[in-house]
């Protein structure tokens, strides 16, 4: 039988120093995957078990921040998703839009740095709720994309999908927060709709 | 962009993954030389860039929650204890 965690302490030693120390950033991925605090908790305490249960089998050398976000991510989807009933469709631009939020945020203003000064106004909980919005099969790769600055091979290996899947959601995802953010920006009177 | 050249077009439609740094070295060498001279698409990029960006460092939480690392680290004790052997 197979060594684990528990009953190596060499093995645990290794946990402690390489697998602990990635708990914030964790954290963060499960907050905005479960989109509130007490469920995102559950989703990284039961992250952390099942992956130290399966330390053993990690072959040092990989990459352990993928295996890690595959754990969180099966997670997530197995416990979560019966629980968050949710269109798994996204309402983007459609394709003829490609600069949506460029295009719109450019004729606000003559200033060559407007666009980005708008956005930067924006606040961080309206631009996470705007992440949040997005249904999860656009909003994982954008989170792992953008966020947590995962390639897209290692993305198609934690969400267990072809590469060219994570590109097409990951664009229409990003498509689709854009839209998110120009909403917000227009709510908050930052920009004139 | 109705104004853009084919050059244009074709360096806009590998920007993403110009941006992600997903090209291989030719193709992304291709794109380089083609911003460096087209003020138009170097706009696109770095407003992306910017976006980008912007998106990580809003999306991040700094904080965990007080306790979280020791409720974890309980976790793993008693799970030690539970599951050995």
């Amino acid at each position: 039988m197979a060594q684990t965690a528990q009953d190596d302490p060499a093995l645990r030693e290794r946990f402690e120093r390489d697998v602990l120390p990635l708990l914030p950033s964790l954290y963060g991925a499960a907050l905005r995957l479960t989109r509130n605090p007490a469920d995102a908790e559950d989703l990284v305490q039961e992250t952390y078990l099942r992956a130290y249960r399966g330390f053993a089998g990690f072959r040092e050398g990989t990459n352990l921040k993928a295996w890690l976000y595959r754990i969180l991510t099966n997670s997530f989807i197995n416990t979560y998703r019966k629980k968050q009933r949710e269109p798994q469709t996204v309402e983007g631009p459609d394709d003829a839009d490609e600069w949506y939020l460029f295009d719109r945020l450019g004729s606000q203003s003559v200033e060559g740095s407007a666009e980005d000064e708008v956005l930067e106004r924006i606040p961080d909980a309206a631009v996470k709720t705007a992440l949040e919005s997005l249904p999860e099969n656009f909003r994982i790769p954008v989170l792992l994309a953008d966020v947590e600055g995962f390639s897209y091979k290692e993305i198609a290996e934690i969400m267990e999908t072809p590469i060219g899947t994570v590109m097409s959601r990951l664009h229409r995802g990003r498509k689709a927060l854009e839209r998110a953010l120009w909403e917000t920006a227009k709510e908050r009177g930052l920009v004139d709709g | 962009m109705d104004d853009c050249g084919p050059e244009c077009q074709e360096a806009l439609r590998e920007l993403e993954r110009f941006l992600d740094r997903e090209l291989d070295d030719v193709v992304r060498t291709k794109v380089e030389r083609h911003l460096s001279g087209c003020g138009t698409c170097t706009d696109r990029l770095e407003f992306r860039v910017h976006l980008k960006a912007l998106i990580q460092t809003k999306c991040s939480e700094r904080e965990l929650p007080a306790g979280l690392e020791e409720r974890v680290r309980r976790v793993l004790s008693t799970s030690e204890a539970g599951e050995s052997g």
